[in-house]
């Protein structure tokens, strides 16, 4: 079996400190979908504290978006997006998938591991992930607009290894860190961000939307009457700072947040095990309803591409990346609608 | 993170033996576990009625124990409330076969009230849906088994709010509303239960009855604070208000009896929307002063501010360098007062939530704080609630017993406005038949710290701080759940064997939430 580092080295306090105040339910979607304790990070903790094992908690372990939301609540530190990582993977290994095409092939992707990097050691670097790099013209966008050279090997397999519970082969890791040695880094998958801060404790790390509505030309964009959508793994995933990073934006903006009175990124997107296995139908609209309700925003700024997929979905209010907030012209012809 | 190795279907024993609470002394109110009788035949009707029923550890594991985490049991099974009618079906079911139906809403209490010692665990946590916000009514309607927090969030989307509710986010409509639910603004706003208008209740043999003080009243005033003794409630409307940022003010005492008096005065005379004292160290006591309008604070310090002897932040600071100058060898008192200071203060300053001076979103500052510093698998909560007039002796007194469990404490200390209307709803509940205008309760909350104690320590604890009420003719409000032994002993046999026929009446087999009360 190959040795795997798909975790971090040692999550904060572990399940047994579960003293079940349910502050990790208030934030769940997972709840908000099934009203069922059994679907919430206590309900696991609880369950696993009297006996449960990983298969008996198949139906939630796989129903778990991976939002980190649960994480900053917990205030016995509990790593609980950890927990359910680490189920994924004792799940994996016990039991059949339901797309074993999409598994086999993803492992072969990682034994293969990515070609040796070419940018020159200490220049920032961008990590798209597959969603943006997808989009050429927007990934181009985001390049001009933080002049960050993109990484040859920007770890999508290894993200795509996490959220499955797939192992990670200890050389592919170590070719992916070794590659990020010495560099900041600027991440648009959330769940990879996330591992990056236990794995490369050291280094300098943002998630691709702090990143960009740092950038003035797309800041000075941002209007009192936007909704702004956090990204909500990267959000939580450096909870402490994005906090105040993102009240500064607020009030310096006037812009609605997606964040709940707890100050918890209220996800747009739930999409389980399921979905990401293509064996589920997509998102169904209710988290982005959810933030939408009771608000009339203008528009909607969204920093991940998934994100402005689910609200294209569920409103006809005009939705926008927060890339496509400068005034290149191109953008503008793209999506008139948003730039009023 | 260690998942332990055990294989599918090999569940050890049941935790909770007959025999599992041996060592508690006397007034312990955990009951033996129900024997099982008639179960599956009961299960089996319940299934062919189409209500779900879930059995085995998975399952049933996560209700083991409440917020208190001393009283541990397991129910057979537990139904996950969905709907008024399948409660009605559960519950007729309940009695035909007398199996014990126990309610949880958040499991918030600390006496294992919310806990199941074998029959059915009706969660009400899966009726947790606002039904409606009617705005210009200032009223919600929504589904009992919600969390108020989980309330707020709807609320505040249309710029409302609740009244007053539990600090702790976790707590649930219904179960507060059984129960009597006190905030900082309850000296002013009364307590939780004094905001229900109405109420949909499944009673114990499963009528489904909308009540009120106009409509089925005496369902209403026995199910407002009734422990869940005489039905389940599954919907309630309640009053709302507009949301508004607070100015917060602290004072700071050395004596917690000036600061009783001094929070007293504030709520005699109306001078403040928020009131309420939580202690650090018998030296070290803090009143909070709240306010929802700029007038109500610009009245407050015009006319109340200069009267109150307590010390702003930085002339207490003062004081104790003072006091403690001369007292060195109290130096780890003062280390302590310190490290409390630098890792508690913070929490209710965090920018994210002030604008402009101004607190939001305040239940969340404490309530967060609360569970961060005060929460742990084990929380033990007694309390004692006065008439005003005796509300000092009682904190002075329970003050000297924390003093003698445990080495750190906090009190928590606030006002009750009572309604004279509601005088029927508050019979035999935690407000004392003495009290008028207001009562006041105070919560003993040890500092537990990762110390070690055994049950009989806390149990013993307990039991001292309500034999204090039992001496002065207090009643306890429920934050840490009244304890059945004193229940008698508190009200008389007169009173008490009033409501048990009551009980009689309405729940023949005395199946639901029994051995809470009586
Ligand atoms: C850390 C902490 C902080 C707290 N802070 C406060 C505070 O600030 N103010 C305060 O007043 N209290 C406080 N409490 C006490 C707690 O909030 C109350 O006990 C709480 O309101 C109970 O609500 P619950 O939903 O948790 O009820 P549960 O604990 O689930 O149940 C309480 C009782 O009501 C019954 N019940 C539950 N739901 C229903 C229903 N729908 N219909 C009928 N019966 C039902 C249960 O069987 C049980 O007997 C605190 C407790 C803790 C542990
Ligand atoms: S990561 Fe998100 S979906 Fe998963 S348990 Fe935590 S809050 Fe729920
Ligand atoms: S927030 Fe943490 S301690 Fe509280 S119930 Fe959830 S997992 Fe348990």
């Amino acid at each position: 079996m190959p040795a795997t580092l798909a975790r971090a080295p040692a999550a904060p306090r572990d399940y047994a400190a579960c003293s079940g105040c349910n502050l990790c339910q208030l934030v769940c979607p997972m709840w908000r979908s099934h009203r069922d304790p059994r679907f919430t990070p206590a309900g696991m903790a609880k369950a696993l504290q009297y006996g449960a094992t990983a298969a008996w908690l198949a139906a939630p372990v796989e129903a778990c978006s991976l939002c980190g939301a649960c994480d900053p609540v917990c205030p016995e530190g509990i790593d609980l997006p950890g927990l359910v990582m680490d189920l994924r993977l004792q799940l994996a290994n016990s039991l059949p998938s339901p797309n074993p095409a999409l598994l086999d092939d993803l492992r072969a992707r990682l034994q293969q591991g990515a070609a040796a990097p070419v940018v020159s050691r200490s220049a920032p670097l961008l990590l798209p992930g597959a969603d943006l790099r997808a989009d050429a013209a927007l990934l181009a966008r985001v390049q001009a607009l933080l002049g960050l050279a993109i990484a040859d090997d920007d770890g999508a397999d290894i993200a795509l290894a996490l959220e499955l519970g797939v192992e990670i082969p200890q050389h592919r890791l170590q070719q992916f860190l070794a590659s990020l040695n010495g560099h900041s880094i600027v991440a648009a998958d959330g769940l990879l961000l996330r591992q990056l801060r236990r794995w490369l404790p050291g280094s300098q790390r943002m998630g691709l939307g702090a990143a960009l509505s740092s950038r003035p030309a797309v800041r000075s964009n941002l209007l009192a009457t936007d909704l702004y959508v956090i990204e909500a793994r990267g959000y939580h995933a450096d909870y402490e700072r994005m906090v105040a990073y993102y009240d500064r934006l607020q009030l310096e903006t006037g812009c609605a947040l997606n964040l709940d009175l707890q100050r918890i990124a209220i996800p747009a997107v739930a999409q389980g095990l399921s979905q990401k296995l293509e064996v589920a139908p997509g998102d169904d609209g209710a988290q982005a309803k959810w933030i939408l309700k009771g608000r009339r925003p203008a528009r909607i700024v969204v920093e991940s591409m998934a994100d402005c997929a689910a609200f294209e979905r569920v409103c006809d209010l005009p939705v926008v990346h927060l890339a496509e907030l400068g005034e290149d012209p191109e953008m503008i012809k793209r999506r008139p609608h948003a730039f009023g | 993170m260690k998942i332990p190795p055990v294989e599918p279907g090999t569940v050890g024993p049941c935790p909770v033996a007959p025999d599992a609470l041996q060592g508690i002394k006397r007034q312990q109110t955990n009951p033996a576990r129900w024997n099982g009788a008639g179960w599956q035949d009961f299960v089996a009707e319940l299934r062919a009625s189409g209500v779900e029923l879930a059995e085995g550890a998975a399952a049933c594991g996560v209700y083991a124990t409440d917020a208190g985490g001393t009283a541990y049991g397991q129910p057979h099974g537990v139904v996950l409330a969905r709907s008024a009618g399948q409660v009605s079906l559960l519950l007729k079911a309940a009695q035909a076969h007398r199996v014990p139906v126990t309610v949880r809403g958040g499991g918030l209490t600390t006496e294992g009230e919310s806990v199941a010692f074998g029959g059915v665990l009706l969660d009400m946590s899966g009726m947790s849906r606002v039904l409606g916000v009617d705005a210009a009514a200032l009223t919600v309607r929504t589904e009992a088994g919600i969390y108020w927090h989980a309330l707020a969030e709807e609320l505040r989307r249309e710029n409302l709010d609740y009244l007053s509710a539990p600090l702790n986010l976790t707590s649930s409509v219904g179960g507060t509303l059984g129960v009597g639910g006190i905030d900082v603004n309850s000296a002013r706003l009364g307590c939780s239960a004094d905001q229900a208008i109405s109420l949909q209740v499944v009673t114990p043999t499963g009528e489904i009855v909308e009540c009120s003080d106009s409509e089925n009243a005496e369902l209403f005033q026995r199910v407002i604070f009734g422990y869940g003794q005489f039905g389940v409630i599954t919907e309630a409307t309640l009053r709302v208000r507009p949301y508004t940022p607070l100015a917060m003010h602290y004072y700071y005492y050395s004596s917690l009896r000036t600061a009783i008096e001094d929070l007293q005065m504030l709520d005699r005379n109306d001078a403040s929307d928020y009131s309420g004292i939580l202690t650090i160290m018998d030296c070290a006591v803090n009143l909070l002063v709240a306010f929802d309008s700029d007038e109500r604070e610009a009245a407050f310090r015009k006319n109340w501010e200069s009267r109150l002897r307590g010390h702003g932040e930085f002339g207490f600071a003062l004081c104790m360098a003072g006091h403690y100058a001369l007292r060195p060898w109290k130096l780890g008192e003062a280390l302590y007062l310190l490290q409390r200071k630098q890792a508690v203060f913070p929490e209710f300053r965090r920018p994210e939530y002030m604008r402009d001076g101004k607190m939001h979103d305040r239940t969340v500052v404490f309530s967060r704080a609360v569970w961060k510093h005060w929460g742990s698998r084990q929380m033990v909560i007694p309390d004692l609630a006065t008439s005003a007039d005796k509300f000092i002796e009682a904190v002075e007194r329970g003050n000297a017993i924390c003093r003698q469990y445990f080495t750190h404490y906090t009190l928590y200390c606030v006002g009750i406005k009572l309604r004279p209307e509601h005088k029927p709803h508050y019979e035999m509940s935690c407000v004392p038949p003495d009290a008028e205008g207001w009562a006041y309760g105070c919560e003993f909350e040890p500092m537990i710290e990762g110390g070690i104690y055994s049950r009989d320590h806390f149990q013993a604890f307990k039991n001292a701080i309500y034999d204090v009420g039992l001496d002065l003719g207090a009643s306890y409000y429920r934050f840490g759940g009244m304890m059945k032994g004193y229940i008698r002993r508190v009200f008389g046999d007169a009173l008490v064997d009033r409501h048990l026929a009551m009980k009689r009446r309405a729940d023949p087999a005395l199946i639901l939430n029994r051995d809470v009360i009586f």
